[in-house]
């Protein structure tokens, strides 16, 4: 196992050996994780890219943690030669999410910067082009934050307008049709049990 | 006389545009001054569904992340749930995935073969292609039930075994396919017409590809050799034989051939699964489906589909939803910032003859 994962052992102490602070892990073959402090991810993706050879960004990925009121940015980059990937995460405060923009390093970065910020509210400073991307003019919490009710949006949007008023409940409908019961085991996921 | 500059919008509904996407382009004369990509008329919100549903119940939906191609994503969401679990898949199984996969794989290229020669006026080619194409969608009825979208690849395995002399008929479709790729040989790839058309046409600069996140063909249509399933070898891919086809120029005429190339491959690995083919459990079963909690941790994984590298990023909290679900398709990147990039000083005639052959897919882009 030792000799299998030489280079990923490389690339961890490289990387212990320039970010002190770095928490860095080896999850299996061909993947290293690194956590790190917020105002590192600039230098330390700087470093990847050019001292270690990580050109390709795989994705940007974001999770949140609301119970920990954090934001979770996840940075997937890999090198084409040794082919590891590196799985860099940081934790941005939810209620106040900033980060420089990293637009300067890939030009693909721009593209997910503008959903993340759509969708989960981080804000990317000196980006310049935070404009709407799937979503056109939306207004309140950003969609994909965890404390969004998706249900709560539905409804008010789509369910009760005039001429839908038996709430589009296919279940329902069909139950009144042949009189049979719904099951308890679909009831647990049906949309009127979320009421 | 200064030409002035106009605006054009090209799509949402387009007959050029490979799904719902709209590319607003500035041209003088015939020639793209800046185009720019605008996405939002597919989006519906499949991550955020997943979020609110048990993980078997993400299967109906991730599978309609890509129309043309929705088996990696199947693949790589069960594959995702059993490395956070680390939960043993059947050898078995791993084959028949295989099988699936570039099954799924030939199905992408066929219908991307139409796309191509369609987008160029080549109208007996989508023809051709589509109606061989429903011969691979016959096989996925046999084995799955269904003809496009399949939810047949489920985290322990594969939801059936083979059908009884399923193997045969797949055979037989390769042997059908192969005598037909004369065919798209002499009507497309080899058509001096195609070759005018195509070369030199929307050009990916080599030195340029890898930062650009340039993945799949046309990253080997500029002469870089990287393919997942040689990169970071998924389910049996290591114990299989087949190339890794390069061509040089960047351009659509190299991706092509890059495809084509792979098209061959691809029967060739259909028909060393077949043989290969062990016997077996197809299924490591899961607990109870509707209490199954996955542990918490996470992952990501990747598979090389039809038009690049499709990852999957998941993360589970240990309760019966997941946390997140990324699914990273290559259109993501293909489709926007690179096609507005290499759409600069372009014709306006080749938008969807580009879009075509760089594999943009709206749904992957909006998820």
């Amino acid at each position: 196992m030792e000799v299998k994962l030489q280079v990923e052992n490389e690339i961890l102490d490289k990387i212990k050996h320039t970010f002190h602070s770095a928490e860095v892990s080896i999850p299996r073959k061909q993947r290293v994780e690194v956590k790190l402090r917020n105002d590192l991810i600039h230098p330390f993706l700087a470093y990847l890219k050019d001292t270690l050879g990580f050109k390709h960004l795989s994705h940007i990925s974001t999770v949140d943690w609301l119970e920990e009121k954090e934001i979770e940015l996840v940075y997937i980059v890999m090198n084409y030669d040794n082919l590891v990937e590196v799985i860099a995460k940081i934790r941005l405060d939810r209620e106040k999410p900033e980060i420089p923009t990293l637009r300067e390093f890939w030009p693909q970065v721009e593209t997910y910067e503008r959903e993340i910020h759509e969708m989960y509210g981080v804000n990317f400073l000196g980006h310049g082009n935070l404009t709407d991307f799937i979503l056109e003019d939306w207004e309140g919490i950003p969609p994909m934050r965890r404390d969004f009710d998706t249900v709560k949006y539905a409804k008010e949007t789509y369910f009760n307008r005039p001429g839908r008023e038996d709430a589009q409940d296919v279940r329902t409908t069909i139950t009144k049709k042949s009189g049979e019961e719904i099951p308890e085991l679909a009831k647990v996921y049906s949309v009127r049990h979320l009421e | 006389m200064r030409e002035k500059e106009t605006t054009i919008y090209l799509g949402p509904q387009h007959p050029g545009i490979t799904g719902n996407m709209m590319v607003k382009l500035k041209v003088t004369g015939d020639t793209i001054v800046r185009a720019e990509t605008h996405v939002g008329y597919l989006h519906r919100a499949f991550e955020k569904l997943m979020e609110a549903r048990t993980w078997l119940q993400c299967f109906p939906i991730v599978c309609r992340i890509c129309v043309p191609e929705p088996d990696p994503n199947e693949e790589n969401l069960s594959r995702v749930i059993e490395e956070i679990e680390g939960r043993e898949v059947p050898e078995r199984a791993k084959y028949i995935r295989v099988l699936v996969l570039e099954l799924s794989r030939l199905a992408t290229y066929l219908l991307w073969m139409g796309g191509q020669s369609g987008s160029m006026g080549l109208y007996t080619m989508p023809q051709w292609t589509v109606g061989d194409r429903d011969y691979i969608l016959d096989l996925f009825e046999q084995l799955t039930g269904g003809r496009v979208y399949h939810m047949y690849i489920w985290p322990g395995g594969v939801r059936r075994d083979l059908p009884e002399g399923f193997g045969d008929k797949v055979l037989k479709v390769m042997d059908y396919l192969e005598k037909r790729l004369k065919d798209y040989d002499d009507l497309l790839f080899n058509n001096a017409l195609f070759y005018k058309r195509a070369k030199g046409v929307g050009v990916i600069d080599k030195n340029k590809a890898q930062e650009w996140g340039v993945v799949g063909a046309p990253l080997r249509g500029c002469g870089i050799k990287h393919d997942v399933r040689i990169d970071e070898p998924y389910e049996v891919y290591d114990k299989l034989n087949f190339i890794v086809p390069t061509y040089e120029g960047g351009d659509v005429w190299a991706r092509a051939m890059v495809r084509r190339q792979e098209f061959e491959q691809s029967i060739s690995i259909v028909r060393q699964v077949i043989e290969n083919m062990p016997g077996g459990d197809f299924y490591n079963k899961i607990p109870n489906p509707l209490n199954w909690r996955v542990p918490p941790g996470d992952a990501y994984v990747k598979t090389e589909s039809a038009r690049g590298e499709f990852g999957y990023y998941a993360v589970s909290d240990g309760s019966l939803k997941p946390r997140r679900v990324h699914a990273r398709g290559p259109a993501y990147v293909h489709g926007v910032s690179l096609l507005e990039r290499i759409l600069q000083g372009a014709n306006i005639a080749d938008v969807s003859f580009i879009m075509n052959s760089l594999g943009t897919c709206p749904p992957e882009i909006e998820r």
